[in-house]
């Protein structure tokens, strides 16, 4: 259903006030982080602000927060814990763990070597010596596991974007979506969706208070420890990753570190592990050996490497910095990262005054921070359910594939350095693509649609069928005549490619299935709401509510005459034909390149 | 789409690029560009003495771990440093003197045998990051440790291409790489060519055609994003039937991403598209080996060789064997010595290789000392940006590498 219908009266007021007075007077705040004035507060700043600090909103919310003053607006965004949230249901988790399952081995081979040591991997007996395929109920279950995983992460995937769009504290799950892509963590390697849970859980308490404790939080965090291979760096070996990681992505960025530098902050967080779900230190693989990390000398700890990590100036401008991209723009001036980096440094690195100056700053509502970012794939699609006045994602077409067509996956990021954002987003495919998943939207395949909780792979499909047909599992499982195929194992103690059929059919059984439903989409609702009865107005609503730059005369004029095509007249009446016809002028709208801009 | 004729490219040039009846979606692709490209082959100017040759790049994200790739078998030091992880001499196939292939590249066996590879040994260059981000990054630009913003492909076509000429680069890729970022051209960046497409009634795709029209505003992204929008309406369909109606016999192999990419390269050399520089990668940090390497390297290795021995065998089917080189790279090697976890860690000095028939097929420069270690990582024998101008001159033909690569390098003679 449509959330919020928008009272025609308060519309034409706004039709009235859209983007007039902004181009005159703030052609110089660009760099300037001196607060707005209350009279400098606008309907389009407002919606500039909630687009940027949250997941835009629809007209009459965002003309309630234009009447506010811009303090007041702000305060409000960043001190979120006082908006109550108690509505937001925790994740429903499916319970595929089973006894014996952890730790999960990293490779089928590896699960494989176990059961062959030990008589039993993933807590499953190896068949008695003299069966055929006496490996098979392990490898059955190793796959098991990953799709029950896989699936499950989809599944958290849909509960935060839900969240993401039915929040009251939007920038809580900005941040959060924030430091997701900051301290990058990927499941496609945790393989554990109880990690990512929990890290995702940590992110958004840790959001917006003091950066230490989200960078210790992050350090001692299992998906992490696990994702950067820490439990492989202990004192005799110790492994680079964990260190050269925390240093160039995390805090200081590259060039302000030595190789020196890199190797003993690995020395000190060597022995730091998990127990599973649970962060472990190992003090017999811990070098408590003397370090020289930064120009400073001693028996170095993890700890002690973040608080010489915090005291340097960068660390606080990279991270200041960063901010500021995913906020406001791409480029910060030298001055402007020097400033906000000792405004967050000199306060003990709390979050909230950093991010109430930049909200507040008449910088943030210049020209060239003013609709010049381009949405990421997530915001783009969590935007516009917002704007269109939903109350919950649907799931017909798939939340996850839309924005992993887009190359963002949520619990999927590319590599640990994030997703590269702004233009990196944007290729001709992907731009064509951004306007092809909202038509799937709009207008929904529901018959042909194919749940991907529920979809094996083709490969996969083959087997199951082959079995039901009656064959026997070597014949199901023969597959083309490829070079690499040869190679893949035809090994007489289990049939890897059984297991990946049956480890996706339990795990089938025992997930809670994703409930498909289109948008509940009413556009005749809302365009009689707003009191648009004419074909212009319509194109003007759609424009108001949609987009954040003015469409040029000439397109507007192409909207217009193919809305007026459609339907035949001018006149924009309850009709048969009417749903439809404003489906398809809203594909449009959604499918332009200024639609890209936030 | 018809069947093509087996002229070479540069008669076929010649003889105009509309006769070949692909589609509709042709001549929006070639605008302004057979006219300019017939002319250079006629001509033969510096800038474009051969208009018919192409590069393909091809990444192998991660640090392929290249000890175990071109091993060094008459090296004790090797299997001194790799005591689970070193392949026995007996396993890998030897194909020079002293060096083997991995097991798992039958696919390179042959192509080495048939002369249609070469093997930069030692590249690298000063100052190593052993960041993939930044080493990676160095790789793309051409520039290490410098800070370049555009790709050395980029460059190359600012500085050789006409930019009135459209798709020049084609990068197959679910974003775009910084290799190829360009000051004047636009590559066409596409990952799944049968979603390379606007959807829609045709009314809404007419009206789509005229509000995604390159304009000119403030707002430079805006810019950005209608520029590309226009050049995805005119050459989706183009790239779409070229994909779709492309038929091989060729074996590509079947694991990785790396085949299929290839294979997408071959439909567009087929269909007659004007690209010069096609980049295409094994996404996804897939070489990044820290961990159990053993099966999860052979795999990757396998689909590699296997991939690259499809594509320049479906090239020669085509006719266009002479038409088109190939070079490998990953942004860097592995550390010598394995680690702990029966895997290795990020290193320095890594093999490159150059495939294609215009080649004098075999080893080059020197194997860097496996005792001779800087912080327990090989030195560089060659800088990478040799390999880059070797390609750039001894095959495109583009004299000027100095102003491509910000530098001096010698050429290494690859090519006959």
């Amino acid at each position: 259903m449509v959330r919020v219908l928008l009272p025609a009266l308060l519309s034409a007021g706004i039709f009235a006030g859209t983007s007039v007075g902004r181009a005159q007077s703030d052609s110089d705040w660009a760099g300037d982080l001196s607060p707005i004035a209350p009279a400098d507060w606008t309907y389009d700043r407002a919606a500039h602000l909630i687009e940027r600090a949250g997941f835009g909103e629809t007209p009459d919310q965002i003309a309630r927060v234009a009447s506010m003053s811009p303090k007041d607006v702000v305060d409000r965004l960043v001190d979120y814990e006082n908006t109550d949230n108690r509505s937001l249901k925790p994740f429903d988790e499916s319970g595929v763990w089973d006894p014996g399952m952890d730790p999960f081995p990293p490779s089928r081979a590896e699960a494989v070597r176990i059961a062959q040591e030990r008589g039993q991997s993933l807590g499953v007996k190896v068949l008695p010596a003299g069966t055929s395929r006496r490996f098979q109920p392990v490898v059955d279950k190793f796959f098991y596991g990953l799709m029950a995983n896989s699936i499950e992460t989809q599944r958290l995937g849909l509960w935060w974007a839900n969240r993401m769009l039915t929040t009251r504290r939007p920038l809580e799950e900005k941040l959060t979506l924030f430091w997701h892509g900051h301290f990058a963590t990927g499941e496609y390697k945790v393989r554990d969706y109880r990690m990512m849970l929990r890290q995702n859980e940590m992110f958004r308490a840790r959001a917006s208070g003091a950066f230490r404790e989200l960078l210790v939080g992050i350090l001692k965090d299992p998906a992490m420890l696990v994702y950067l291979d820490n439990g492989e760096n202990v004192r005799k070996h110790p492994n680079e990753n964990f260190g050269r990681e925390l240093l160039e992505l995390f805090t200081m960025g590259v060039g302000h570190y030595t190789e020196r530098d890199v190797r003993e902050a690995a020395r000190a967080f060597t022995g730091w592990s998990n127990d599973v779900l649970v962060f472990t230190f190992n003090a017999d693989l811990h070098d408590d050996g003397e370090k020289m990390f930064l120009g400073r000398t001693g028996n170095f700890n993890g700890e002690d490497i973040i608080g010489i990590i915090l005291e340097q100036p960068v660390t606080a401008e990279f991270i200041a910095a960063k901010l500021y991209r995913y906020f406001v723009r791409e480029d910060i001036s030298d001055s402007m990262k020097k400033d906000l980096g000792r405004t967050f440094r000199e306060g003990g690195y709390r979050m909230k005054p950093l991010l109430k100056r930049i909200f507040l700053s008449k910088d943030f509502y210049s020209p060239p921070s003013y609709a010049t970012q381009i949405k990421s794939p997530v915001h783009l699609v969590v935007s516009t359910y917002r704007k269109m006045g939903l109350s919950e994602v649907p799931t017909i077409p798939d939340f996850g594939r839309m924005t992993s067509s887009l190359g963002q996956s949520l619990f999927g990021p590319p590599n640990v350095a994030g997703w590269a954002g702004g233009r990196t987003w944007i290729t001709p495919a992907t731009l064509l693509h951004r306007g092809n998943l909202f038509r799937d939207v709009l207008f929904p395949d529901v018959k042909s649609f194919r749940p991907p909780d529920r979809t094996m792979s083709a490969t996969d499909a083959r087997v199951g069928q082959r079995l039901a047909q009656g064959m026997n599992i070597t014949e199901a499982t023969r597959e083309g005549d490829a070079e690499s195929n040869m190679m893949a194992d035809r090994d007489e103690d289990y049939n890897t490619r059984y297991g990946g059929y049956k480890g996706n059919a339990d795990a089938f059984e025992r997930t809670k299935v994703i409930p498909r439903r289109p948008a509940a989409i009413d556009l005749t609702s809302m365009v009689k709401a707003a009191g648009a009865g004419t074909v212009d107005k319509v194109v003007d609503h759609f424009i108001h509510r949609f987009l954040s730059v003015t469409l040029a005369q000439k397109d507007r004029a192409v909207l217009v005459d193919f809305l007026r095509g459609k339907l035949g007249t001018d006149a924009v009446r309850p009709s048969e034909k009417l749903e439809d016809a404003l489906r398809e002028l809203l594909y449009l709208v959604l499918s332009t390149p200024e639609y890209q801009l936030g | 789409m018809a069947s093509r004729c087996s002229c070479s490219r540069r008669e076929f040039l010649v003889r105009g690029l509309y006769g070949i009846g692909v589609g509709a979606g042709l001549p929006l692709v070639l605008n302004r560009t057979s006219a300019a490209l017939a002319a250079q082959a006629l001509e033969g100017t510096s800038l474009e003495r051969h208009p018919e040759r192409i590069l393909v790049v091809v990444e192998l994200s991660g640090g392929n771990d290249g000890l175990n790739t071109i091993v060094p078998l008459a090296d004790p030091a090797y299997y001194r440093a790799r005591p689970n992880l070193g392949i026995p001499e007996s396993q890998a196939i030897k194909f020079a003197d002293g060096f083997g292939f991995h097991p798992s590249m039958v696919g390179f066996e042959r192509l080495y045998k048939d002369g249609l590879m070469s093997v930069v040994h030692g590249c690298g260059y000063d100052h190593p990051s052993l960041s993939h981000f930044s080493s990676m990054g160095f790789w793309h630009t051409g520039v290490p440790n410098g800070g370049e913003s555009l790709g050395w492909l980029g460059r190359l076509a600012d500085s050789g291409f006409n930019p009135a000429t459209r798709n020049t680069i084609v990068n197959i890729g679910s974003s775009q790489s910084l290799a190829v970022r360009s000051h004047d051209h636009s590559p066409l960046v596409f990952d799944d060519p049968a979603r390379f497409r606007r959807e829609g009634t045709d009314a809404e795709k007419q009206a789509l055609v005229e509000l995604s029209r390159a304009r000119e505003t403030k707002n430079a992204t805006l810019e950005f994003l209608a520029s590309t929008a226009q050049n995805a309406t005119e050459s989706s369909d183009f790239v779409r039937q070229a994909s779709a109606t492309y038929r091989t016999p060729v074996d590509y192999g079947i694991g990785g991403s790396l085949g299929g990419n290839l294979q997408r390269v071959a439909a567009l050399i087929a269909a007659g598209m004007p690209t010069r520089l096609y980049y295409v990668s094994y996404a996804g940090n897939a070489f990044d080996t820290h961990v159990q390497q053993a099966d999860l390297h052979s795999r990757l290795l396998m689909y590699t060789a296997d991939a690259v021995r499809g594509f320049m065998e479906d090239i020669k089917r085509l006719g266009r064997a002479d038409e088109v080189a190939v070079m490998m790279f990953t942004e860097f090697g592995r550390r010598v010595e394995e680690n702990g976890s029966l895997g290795t860690d990020h290193g320095t000095a890594t093999p490159m290789f150059i495939f294609g028939t215009g080649i004098k097929g075999g080893l080059y420069s020197q194997h860097p000392s496996l005792t001779d270690l800087d912080d327990g990582n090989m030195k560089m024998t060659t800088d990478f940006r040799r390999v880059y101008a070797t390609v750039i001159k001894e095959w495109l033909g583009y004299e000027d590498t100095q102003a491509v690569l910000k530098g001096r390098f010698e050429t290494l003679g690859v090519f006959v």
